[in-house]
């Protein structure tokens, strides 16, 4: 029972429908240049003087959250696994960071290398096992994951057990704002490129009908690690840089609740399956959250909790999804009842 | 003898952990819905006892009976509770993405353990049952006396959930619809009632298991979490929709968890079970009892 939004009328006279249609065609063959456009802007406000400061932090987040959610998008929303533990490769890779930096006194980089291995490992490993569950299942093992590698990490001592790890000598906050900008690029870079491979439609088919992608012959729990792995390689790196942006790490923050709940309501309120969707979704529920976090102390997640149920009783496909099948409502009458259905399938940049 | 120690604690507390199951397994069977709430139910019913109490008495203290006395009410606020949620929200997702109905579900669990945080603070409270102490002695083996009366409750709200639903008519109709709800529409069931009323009884036997934890353990706003994987964990060994199947699986999960406890150390617990979590969906994933619990969907 998908109650479709019923605010076709509001939206018709923002966007009407025509106009938004050719705007997404626009978008998807200009997708490169926007994608390149978008890391020019990104770079921009150092350039005009934003060195450091609150705004900085902000920013620098939304592009840190902009990369978890993306990265939750290529298995979950790509190929249609509900990850419910993805923090839990943000807290391996933070604190593979943090033990070589400080107790092995490697450089920044080489720590980097070394927390990258850590975390593909790990996800290997358990892509492995997980990725043979399906639904419900999938979505609770997850968390059972997540939950108990927190916990490990509490009990060891190399991680510093439940008072985590200081670390001193971290660089300035414009190295951490490049870096996470840098990687959110290249990521929506590779994501894009991937929806427009074989890979990224087996990926697509792997969502819509695992049962066919089998039958069709392809290996299904290749593609399914290996996305999975994509995942864990862009949340590793930025978990890797986040215990040196934050300078201090413990199993409260490296795995945190919060956020592993927001980096999925980011993916689902922007548009899952999508390039744009995630990355909309961050920078605009990072806005509405950081501000409530400001102005009402305690209720930010009160406010999400509400919000994801909204969200997904009201606009179940986010923003990107209702504005790309808005556009499309004509296509039923301009080209018949297949083209309108066709076109919804396909993944767009905007 | 330690370990039979261990085993009896574990079995004690693991009667209440597959109370709280049992309603999980019911939602998931007829509802086909994995409520993630389901860990909050237990929170509101442990507080709903102890202001009870606290209204009575003035303090979170008192008699064995006193604290009984409070059972009847706390089940029937958590079935208003569970079914307003079943028929305001969650009835609206139902046979959409599996993940919709996680989210809603995880939604609600967010905004209800945040709210309780808001009013009642993030402190963890217990009430405390004038006769807890001391406790007797059987055989060797120490039995406190408050965790005996909430093991009898544990199996008492289980069995009555149990007589429920193969004896009346509503249990019936509660069958009928997880079997096949177009069919027993067809026989004139109300669908959408029966879901809510099964929604309603699980929160309801879940706050009672809640009210018992809350005299044995202690109870604060972000338990949870931790009793909704705990039941997933019960619900995937014992099968769904087979409560003896949750009921073992619970004592056998109380027992595994005091056994880590005593023998390694109790910050083990966590991982240990979730462990066995994976291993047991990997190796056995329709569980020891289920009548196939399809991991399809």
């Amino acid at each position: 029972m998908s109650t479709d939004p019923d605010t076709g009328g509001l939206l018709r006279s923002i966007f009407p429908p025509q106009q938004l249609d050719r705007l997404f065609d626009l978008c998807g063959a200009h997708g490169w240049k926007l994608i390149a456009a978008s890391a020019v802007v990104g770079a921009l406000p150092p350039v005009f003087g934003l060195r450091e400061g609150y705004m900085m932090t902000v920013l620098s987040e939304m592009f840190l959250f902009a990369i978890l959610a993306l990265s939750w998008d290529i298995v979950g929303g790509q190929t249609g696994y509900p990850s419910f533990g993805n923090m839990a490769f943000f807290g391996i890779g933070g604190y593979a960071t943090a033990i070589l930096v400080k107790d092995a006194a490697v450089s920044f980089p080489i720590a980097m290398v070394g927390a990258v291995v850590a975390v593909l490992v790990f996800a290997a490993i358990n892509g492995l096992i997980v990725l043979r569950l399906r639904g419900h299942y999938f979505a609770i093992a997850t968390l059972g994951i997540l939950l108990a590698t927190q916990q490990v990490t509490r009990n060891l001592d190399i991680t510093g057990g439940a008072s985590g790890k200081i670390l001193f000598d971290v660089p300035p906050g414009i190295v951490f704002y490049y870096f996470f900008l840098v990687v959110l690029v290249v990521e929506m870079a590779v994501i894009y490129y991937l929806t427009q491979t074989r890979f990224g439609f087996i990926l697509n088919a792997i969502r819509d009908d695992e049962g066919k992608a089998t039958a069709m012959g392809f290996n299904t729990t290749y593609y399914k690690t290996a996305a999975w792995m994509l995942a864990a390689l862009f949340t590793g790196l930025a978990g890797s840089a986040y215990g040196l942006f934050n300078t201090f790490l413990d199993p409260q923050t490296a795995y945190n609740g919060a956020w592993n709940v927001e980096l999925i309501a980011m993916a689902l309120m922007g548009g899952t399956g999508t390039v744009a969707g995630p990355v909309i979704g961050a920078f605009g529920l990072h806005t509405i959250i950081e501000y409530v976090e400001s102005s009402f102390v305690g209720w930010q997640l009160v406010l999400l909790g509400i919000a994801i149920i909204v969200t997904v009783i009201r606009f179940p496909k986010g923003v990107v999804g209702t504005l790309r099948a808005h556009a499309n409502e004509m296509d039923y009458y301009e080209r018949g009842g297949m083209a309108a259905t066709e076109d919804e399938e396909v993944t767009t940049d905007e | 003898m330690a370990i039979a120690q261990f085993v009896v604690n574990g079995l004690l507390v693991g009667a209440l952990f597959a109370a709280v199951a049992v309603g999980f397994a019911l939602i998931w069977g007829v509802v086909d819905i994995i409520n993630l709430a389901h860990g909050e139910m237990v929170m509101l019913g442990g507080y709903t006892a102890y202001w009870l109490l606290s209204i009575v008495t003035g303090t979170a203290e008192g008699s064995v009976l006193l604290f009984l006395a409070t059972i009847p009410v706390v089940v029937g606020v958590l079935f208003v509770v569970g079914y307003a949620l079943q028929r305001t929200l969650v009835s609206r997702v139902i046979g959409t993405d599996i993940f919709l109905t996680l989210l809603v579900t995880f939604g609600i669990s967010i905004a209800i353990q945040q709210l309780a945080i808001q009013v009642w603070t993030a402190n963890p409270r217990s009430i405390q049952v004038a006769f807890a102490d001391p406790s007797m002695n059987l055989a060797g083996l120490v039995v406190p006396k408050m965790k005996l009366v909430a093991f009898a409750g544990a199996i008492v709200l289980t069995a009555i959930l149990y007589l429920f639903l193969q004896r009346t008519r509503t249990g019936r109709a509660i069958r009928a619809v997880s079997q096949n709800p177009e069919a027993a529409a067809l026989v004139g069931i109300d669908v959408e009632h029966t879901r809510a009323v099964t929604f309603g009884i699980s929160s309801a036997v879940a706050g009672g298991a809640g009210a018992f934890i809350a005299t044995i353990l202690n109870i604060q706003p972000q338990m949870g979490l931790i009793y909704t994987l705990k039941s997933f964990v019960i619900v995937v060994f014992g099968g769904v929709g087979s409560i003896p199947g949750a009921l073992t699986g619970g004592l056998l999960l109380g027992a595994v968890e005091e056994l880590t406890a005593g023998l390694v150390s109790s910050q083990w617990t966590l991982a240990v079970s979730f462990t066995l979590l994976i291993v047991l969906l990997v190796v056995k994933p329709k569980g020891l009892f289920g009548t196939g619990a399809d991991n399809e969907h």
